[in-house]
């Protein structure tokens, strides 16, 4: 700490208005070491439980209500004018906006650091919004080679027809990075841990370069969850999630969201759409009228009212049962994780193990670097047999569901080259670290004994494809 | 809009809608080291309701080139040339924290200029510690981190926000760390001639609003000034320093009721 702040803080609140008593100082000074995140002071596990929300102001609920409501009733003609013309905040239209999903994007605003955050009906389609937000036709996007199947079918396919096209490398080759980033190129995307390849990405040098050269990362921090990682802390511009996943944590509700960092310089002349006069709002200039959080937006202002892909208000209440307990989850689920990858190493019938903390793994110091408390609950691993071996694992696990989900509280298991992965061609599929006989984990909240001797079965099963036998 | 002010380009929103000297204007000042967008949802209001809205970064702040002003006087001076570059004769002006004072100090030498003054959350005076300007000299961020701190009320540390999904908070802070705060909060710390410039006021119409939880001039402050003024002050309970952002709805209804009621009173 240089010595500026230290004296700035030793003097606590005193410090602005120099005449502060100084009984002030005293009760204040206690919160010097106050920063938590770019928008709150909070601690995560406080945000989590309140951020976003007061109960004075809802008849004292306590619970965050659930606003099952499409639209909201107007004062008067001039209150709804003031609506439309964004001179007040407030609620038009739960396609837009609602009390219930509000409550959660400000949560998660504050647990990622980031200025402000939409939720969206699903984790694909917070990257359509944030794509299409970003990208016209003959617009360019770098993206990980490494990343989860729908993500590479939206990129690889979808996008193409409207002429937005992607350019996939190593990501955290710095070289091929700086190299593929073109004069259209709007955005860089990439995994903070790719899915199911494991790797994680360098998001410091990664920011870094695309920064340098007027890009934005936006990156899908949807295994890392906020609790154990906040991208936009290591640069990262745009976060998105699959709120799906371990943020809602019971596997109950489907949502996505995309939290703005607030931290990139749109007006760089690389993105007219955020400076040029946007016709459907009487030619608002969103980086000149929001400036810090005018990707949300623009989002909001364009994508929620043309694509529609809302949050439902009771999907949001049930993702805010989960944020609130997000903190609690993430250790028991990180601390299982390690438990089943260090058992899972020792096993005769696993030929391989893949963990972003494991040294075999090529990002392994990043992982330690940017995951201090843990890199996640996601593993994946080989079974002796190949292909044959994984579709007996697979079918001989009990407590382990199979099905195409990850984040549950509950342990789950796939077999990516049949399901997720199955569109990619083979080259791709090598490409984004998936080989036949791999098995995706997402290691859930159950006793870790229960869990280990329900792949104990799995293993034994495989073994019998070739005769190996299991320890 | 863009303009030029003594060879250096400014950028001034204007509501949304293109600026009109035919029409009453409304003129807003910043806080130190935040921008234009603290009257976002003020300005806009102003522009669709029959005014016309100028709403500068003062130099070198955000979207405005050139140097940010040294002095308190130096701001006046330049919000006078500022003025003329936009072809306003006289407006109301509407001043939050450290842009109350260039207000009142542009008033003072030319009242003739000022249809009303608002103050927002601010005071005659308003004395900054040395130690945090000299933080901000080393890194305006560092001192943004202390000022959102103290300049927002429990509501918005609590992630209130009344645009949805948004973190007032943070918006400010990303706004505070790239502007030159040290220069500001020195030019605060230097300006003594608050009392003296707002006793030089006389019949300009006043209106004080202030907010209960203002840790950076506090209510105490605040309170003074509108003694001074001689204005009953509207007190926002709740919030804090950063009332424009925090309170947006509330300020604008305090503020759009005193100037349409000085608007009134001139027609009449």
């Amino acid at each position: 700490m240089d010595p500026a702040l230290r004296r700035g803080e030793r003097s606590g609140l005193g410090v602005f208005l120099d005449k502060w008593p100084a009984w002030i100082y005293q009760a204040r000074k206690n919160i010097r070491k106050i920063y938590m995140s770019n928008s709150s002071f909070y601690k995560p596990s406080t945000i989590a439980l309140h951020t976003g929300y007061s109960p004075e102001l809802q008849f004292g609920s306590r619970a965050v209500p659930i606003y099952q409501t499409t639209s909201y009733a107007f004062d008067d003609v001039s209150d709804a004018k003031s609506l439309f013309n964004v001179e007040r905040g407030g609620h038009i239209y739960s396609r837009i906006s609602n009390p219930t999903v509000a409550v959660l994007e400000q949560r998660l605003a504050a647990l990622e650091g980031g200025s402000g955050a939409i939720c969206t009906a699903s984790g694909m389609s917070a990257l359509y919004a944030t794509f299409t937000t970003l990208c016209s036709a003959g617009d360019h996007i770098v993206s990980s080679e490494q990343i989860y199947g729908s993500t590479a079918t939206l990129l690889r396919h979808t996008l193409p027809r409207f002429d937005i096209n992607t350019d996939f490398v190593s990501i955290n080759d710095p070289e091929a990075l700086r190299a593929a980033i073109k004069p259209n190129t709007k955005l860089v995307f990439c995994e903070s841990i790719s899915n199911p390849g494991m790797e994680t990405s360098n998001l410091p040098e990664i920011a870094k370069i695309a920064n340098e050269m007027g890009v934005p990362v936006v990156v899908d921090a949807t295994f890392a969850t906020p609790s154990l990682c906040r991208p936009i802390e290591h640069g990262a511009n745009i976060v998105v999630h699959s709120i799906t996943k371990w943020i809602g944590g019971h596997g109950a509700a489907i949502g996505g969201v995309i939290v703005d960092g607030g931290n990139f310089d749109w007006g760089n002349g690389r993105f007219p759409e955020m400076t040029e006069p946007f016709a459907p709002y009487h030619g608002m200039r969103f980086w000149e009228e929001f400036g810090p959080n005018c990707f949300v937006m623009k989002v909001r202002s364009e994508a929620m009212r043309d694509l529609g892909a809302a949050l439902s208000p009771q999907n949001a209440f049930l993702i805010l049962q989960g944020v609130e307990t997000l903190s609690l989850r993430m250790q028991k689920h990180v601390k299982n994780t390690i438990s089943l990858r260090d058992w899972l190493l020792e096993q005769d019938a696993v030929t391989w193990v893949n963990h972003p903390e494991l040294d075999s793994n090529e990002s392994s110091d990043v992982a330690k670097s940017l995951f201090p408390n843990g890199a996640g609950a996601m593993l994946c691993f080989g079974v002796t047999g190949g292909r044959e071996g994984g579709i007996a694992f697979i079918n001989s696990v009990q407590l382990a569901s199979h099905l195409a989900n990850v984040g549950d509280s509950r342990t789950l298991v796939l077999h990516p080259g049949s399901t997720t992965h199955s569109r990619l061609t083979k080259e791709a599929l090598e490409a984004s670290g998936i080989s036949e006989d791999l098995i995706r984990v997402s290691v859930g909240l159950e006793d870790i004994k229960d869990i280990t001797s329900d792949f104990a079965k799995g293993l034994k099963a495989a073994s019998r494809v070739t005769g190996k036998a299991s320890k | 809009m863009r303009l030029d002010v003594n060879g250096h380009e400014v950028f001034a929103a204007t509501g949304g809608k293109e600026f009109d000297t035919g029409l009453p204007t409304v003129v807003f000042l910043h806080g130190s080291g935040l921008d234009h967008r603290s009257f976002a949802l003020q300005t806009r209001w102003f522009a669709y309701h029959g005014y016309s809205v100028l709403a500068p970064d003062l130099p070198g702040h955000s979207l405005s080139a050139g140097n940010a002003c040294a002095s308190i006087e130096d701001s006046a001076s330049w919000f006078s040339d500022f003025l003329d570059a936009a072809g306003v004769k006289s407006a109301h002006l509407v001043g939050h924290s450290q842009g109350f004072l260039t207000a009142i100090e542009f008033a003072k030498k030319n009242p003739e200029r000022a249809l009303s003054l608002t103050a927002i959350g601010t005071a005659a005076a308003i004395p900054v510690n040395q130690a945090l300007i000299d933080t901000a000299k080393a890194s305006s961020a560092k001192a943004a981190h202390m000022m959102v701190n103290w300049g927002f009320g429990p509501g918005a540390h609590n992630g209130i926000s009344a645009v949805p999904g948004m973190q007032p908070i943070a918006i400010g802070r990303a706004i505070m760390s790239r502007n030159p705060l040290a220069a500001d909060l020195q030019a605060c710390a230097d300006y003594t001639s608050g009392d003296a410039a707002v006793s030089s006021l006389g019949n300009i119409p006043g209106c004080c609003i202030l907010a209960d939880k203002d840790k950076m001039t506090p209510l105490k402050a605040g309170l003074k000034l509108a003694d001074s003024m001689g204005v009953k002050p509207i007190i926002l309970k709740g919030y804090g320093h950063m009332l424009p952002i925090e309170a947006p709805r509330q300020t604008l209804d305090a503020l759009r009721n005193f100037v349409s009621a000085v608007q009134s009173q001139a027609a009449a």
